[in-house]
């Protein structure tokens, strides 16, 4: 119990921390947004409308920047993040709740699925080592996760959907499609969803195999496991109770960390199949000086991380009872 | 809308891929009635909002919901098109317009569309500053009615070229919707009411696509013909130049890399043209001690070989420019052929331009009498591979002659800072927006009140140039509507870019336009240069819709 205390503790002020760089970090850019429109437009507009954009944007509005912090603060707490100049004028939370779902369940299925697959194929490889599996899957997987993702997406849009045409090439759904909960659209979405999601599995699963198969390997020559095999317990008792659960601990941080990143989505999948999620939408915030769009979202991954984090810590202490005893 | 950023870094990785692309791909798309689908990377997701007076939104709404007074034709010289306006006169030596309103004209919701309208918009836009993109209000003084179906604008001075924004450039909004709202700043326009050829209702808009269909009241008797207009929200070139060479995406606005390769060949219903509108210039701090010696930049000038730029940096799709900062063939019955040619490309020259100034020549690297090398930092936008690999040529080419150029390719917004702010030595720009005559853009680059001190934000003379007798001639240009005068007083001042060389036209940017002829006919073309042809030219793409038709 102390534990998780101690660990909301540190939550909470990881939390402040962040809040306050999210605030400072973006004006230290230079530039402001204004001029960032108007760049935006190469001059389709009349040089003179800088002052227009200044207006409507309200930059250079003559607060000091302490005054701006704590008004900004006391926003946070209220959850209004301003409105985006990016989608202007949409409120912030307005935009992220409309990409964040696309995101979460592209970038969060494919996290876990990589995951509990790249931990299997570990575990059964270390397990049987030399086997068929160990010397086939980990690896093809460890080669296909060195390759440059947006190469490989490039490569199974040309194969999948130029070549054969079996798969669309990009967006969310097809573009005459409404979204709505109907079989049709579900349908359509996931179609949609096959390539990016394949395509971020086959790059991400290396990882997981290679450190859960080491971290097997070297559990299953610690003695209590030779003490298990000893007792003559089952051997598939051995591999899923005293190897797989010892073996797991380091992975599950990593494990969360990940699950934290989910909510800023994948930003060059989404950017190389159009897809209507977050991670392009962070990327859009920056490139526009949009500040507010850039805090809300910085502000959603702190969130999410530290979270994510604080469920493992949990987690951690069910799974390992050593964690328990520490003060 | 030309250049995504990271984009570009995988476009020479997609050509690869491209090599092999055949005809038949991509989803097929069934569809009743007859549709046109634009490929333009937008770069963002739709919101669905159409507030003519965002600027983020605006190239959605003005054109096919909301138009314009009088349409201006940029690539034939400002050739007015009569719109919602069906008449319009100058008086009082250009200080006072007045348009007559057309009869009959209804908005999207079938009430009509009169003066009370015009009027009540211009209102707008004097009360709620931030809506004022095209600055309108700085030089009127007044709006009124006149009669029934009259609307008087006065300005403060003579206003000639202002015509462009008055009548080309404003969208005109409805009254009985538009005074309704607290707010109009920020105001979504969820469900636009305007005059124009077609309408978007919420239901037909997300956050990926936008459908346009018809507007059934429209005044253009039997227009538009196309039943439904759709707009994807593309993020990337990529999948959106798919979409073109296949045939799915019928009306492009985009860069594509080596395109008779990737598009023109995949059919013969693929066309492009890519109109010259402004100039790519090398823009030189005229604040800095060496370069404000015009022998410096006038050897440059001569260094630059621009037809190599052109076809090596840009892939021949943006023209070689010249001195006088006339965009030709666009402008050409504007251009002094004579001064164009005198500063052409001669290193020679260049060299013993600088040498009769004063500087030594050492190591191939001149320097001045005190010792400083003519070196200097060029600055790039980050991401604009077709402008970095141009400057780079730049580069080699002043190397030559014995002026050695650093570049730096810095972010969109650390660039404005330095151009807005002077803080650079060399600039490598195309961020004039040009206008129905070259006029808007030499006022643009030339005019002393564009331009701020160091430190201070330039709206666009960023090389900080300050001449009186050209500040005259700027300001008595406003004064006149005759064509002649125009062109007597545009011709001195391409005199004055060929004699001080304030900045270097290298290049002329383009508007990216591909088209596809095999279901739709009445496409712009270089014959028939009806409007500017990009889906995203406002209020042209508007005209360009009520222009196309189904084949056969």
């Amino acid at each position: 119990m102390r534990f998780v205390l101690r660990r909301l503790g540190f939550f909470v002020v990881t939390l402040w921390a962040a809040i306050t760089a999210n605030f400072f970090i973006p004006r230290l850019m230079p530039g402001d947004p204004a001029e960032a429109m108007m760049s935006r437009y190469h001059g389709h507009i009349n040089p003179q409308a800088l002052k227009a954009l200044e207006v409507a944007f309200g930059v250079k509005t003559h607060q000091s920047l302490l005054s701006e912090y704590f008004s900004y603060l006391g926003n946070v707490f209220r959850g209004r993040f301003g409105v985006s100049l990016t989608f202007f004028p949409d409120p912030v939370m307005h935009d992220i709740l409309q990409a964040l779902p696309w995101t979460l369940v592209l970038v969060g299925v494919t996290t876990i699925v990589g995951f509990v697959l790249g931990t299997l194929i570990g575990l059964v490889g270390a397990w049987r080592r030399g086997g068929f599996l160990d010397g086939a899957l980990p690896p093809i997987f460890i080669i296909t996760s060195a390759f440059p993702y947006f190469w490989l997406a490039i490569l199974s849009i040309w194969l999948f959907s130029l070549k054969l045409g079996w798969l669309p090439q990009s967006g969310g759904y097809d573009v005459i499609d409404t979204p709505s909960w109907t079989w049709h659209f579900a349908h359509d979405a996931f179609v949609h969803s096959i390539l990016p999601a394949l395509t971020i599995l086959v790059t991400a699963i290396g990882g997981w195999i290679l450190t859960m198969r080491n971290n097997t390997i070297s559990v299953l020559t610690e003695d209590y496991v030779r003490m298990a095999r000893a007792k003559g317990l089952r051997p598939s008792r051995i591999m899923w109770a005293y190897a797989g659960r010892n073996a797991i601990l380091p992975n599950l941080t990593g494990f969360a960390m990940s699950l934290g990143f989910v909510v800023a989505g994948a930003i060059l999948v989404e950017f190389v199949f159009n897809y209507p999620g977050v991670g392009w939408m962070f990327l859009q915030s920056v490139n526009g000086q949009d500040y507010a769009l850039m805090q809300g979202l910085f502000l959603l991954i702190v969130v999410a991380v530290l979270t994510a984090i604080l469920a493992v810590d949990a987690a951690t202490v069910m799974l390992d009872p050593r964690t328990r005893d520490v003060r | 809308m030309r250049r995504g950023l990271l984009v570009l870094l995988l476009a020479g990785i997609t050509a690869a891929a491209w090599t092999a692309v055949s005809g038949q791909a991509g989803t097929k798309r069934s569809s009743s009635g007859s549709s046109v689908t634009i490929a333009n990377v937008a770069g963002m997701s739709w919101t669905c909002g159409f507030n003519p007076f965002n600027s983020t939104v605006q190239f959605l709404s003005f054109g096919p919901i909301y138009e314009e007074l009088v349409f201006v034709n940029a690539l034939k010289s400002g050739a007015p098109t009569p719109w919602l306006a069906s008449k319009f006169k100058w008086a009082n030596h250009a200080k006072k317009l007045t348009f007559t309103i057309r009869k009959g004209v209804k908005w999207s919701d079938g009430k009509p569309l009169t003066a009370a309208d015009v009027l009540f918009t211009f209102q707008l836009l004097k009360k709620h500053k931030a809506l004022d993109l095209q600055a309108v209000w700085p030089v009127l003084k007044s709006v009124s009615r006149k009669g029934s179906n009259k609307v008087v604008f006065k300005f403060k001075s003579p206003s000639a070229p202002y015509f462009y924004y008055v009548a080309g450039q404003t969208p005109i909004v409805p009254k009985h919707v538009w005074s309704k709202i607290a707010n109009p700043v920020k105001y979504s326009d969820k469900a636009p009411v305007g005059s124009g050829p077609y309408v978007a209702r919420g239901s037909n808009c997300n956050a990926q696509r936008i459908i346009y269909t018809k507007n059934t009241h429209y005044w253009q008797k039997g227009k538009p013909k196309i039943d439904t207009v759709i707009y994807p929200a593309y993020t990337d070139n990529s999948p959106a130049n798919v979409a073109l060479a296949t045939g799915q995406d019928q009306w492009g606005g985009q860069f594509i890399p080596n395109i008779k390769t990737f598009y023109t060949s995949k059919s013969k219903d693929n066309h492009y043209w890519f109109p010259p509108v402004a100039n790519v210039s090398i823009f030189i701090n005229l604040k800095n001690p060496i370069l404000k010696n015009v022998a410096v930049r006038r050897a440059m000038a001569y260094a630059i070989n621009r037809p190599h730029v052109a076809k090596l940096g840009e892939s021949g799709y943006e023209p070689p420019a010249n001195q006088t900062g006339i965009v030709s063939p666009t402008f050409k019955s504007w251009l002094n052929k004579k001064l164009a040619k005198k500063v052409g490309y001669d290193p020679a020259k260049a060299k013993s331009i600088l040498k009769h100034a004063g500087f030594k020549l050492k190591n191939g690297l001149f320097y001045t009498k005190s010792g400083k090398p003519l070196s200097f930092t060029m600055i790039n936008i980050a991401g604009y591979t077709d402008w970095i690999a141009s400057a780079s040529i730049v580069q080699d080419e002043l190397k030559k002659v014995g002026i050695k150029i650093t570049t730096s390719n810095i972010s969109g917004g650390s660039y404005d800072d330095a151009t807005f702010n002077g803080h650079f030595e060399l600039a490598y720009d195309g961020n004039e927006a040009g206008g129905p005559s070259p006029y808007y853009e030499l006022r643009q680059e030339l005019y002393s009140k564009n331009s701020a001190p160091i430190g201070k934000q330039a709206s666009s003379n960023w090389e900080r140039y300050y001449n009186k007798k050209v500040d005259k001639l700027i300001t008595a240009y406003p004064k006149t509507t005759s064509l002649a005068k125009q062109h007597s007083i545009v011709n001195k001042l391409e005199a004055a870019m060929v004699r001080d060389i304030p900045i270097i036209p290298v290049t002329e940017a383009v508007d990216f336009y591909e088209y596809n002829t095999k279901s739709i006919t009445g496409w712009v073309n270089p014959k028939n240069p009806y409007a500017k042809p990009a889906p995203y030219e406002v209020p042209d793409w508007g005209v360009v819709l009520t222009h196309l038709r189904p084949k056969g």
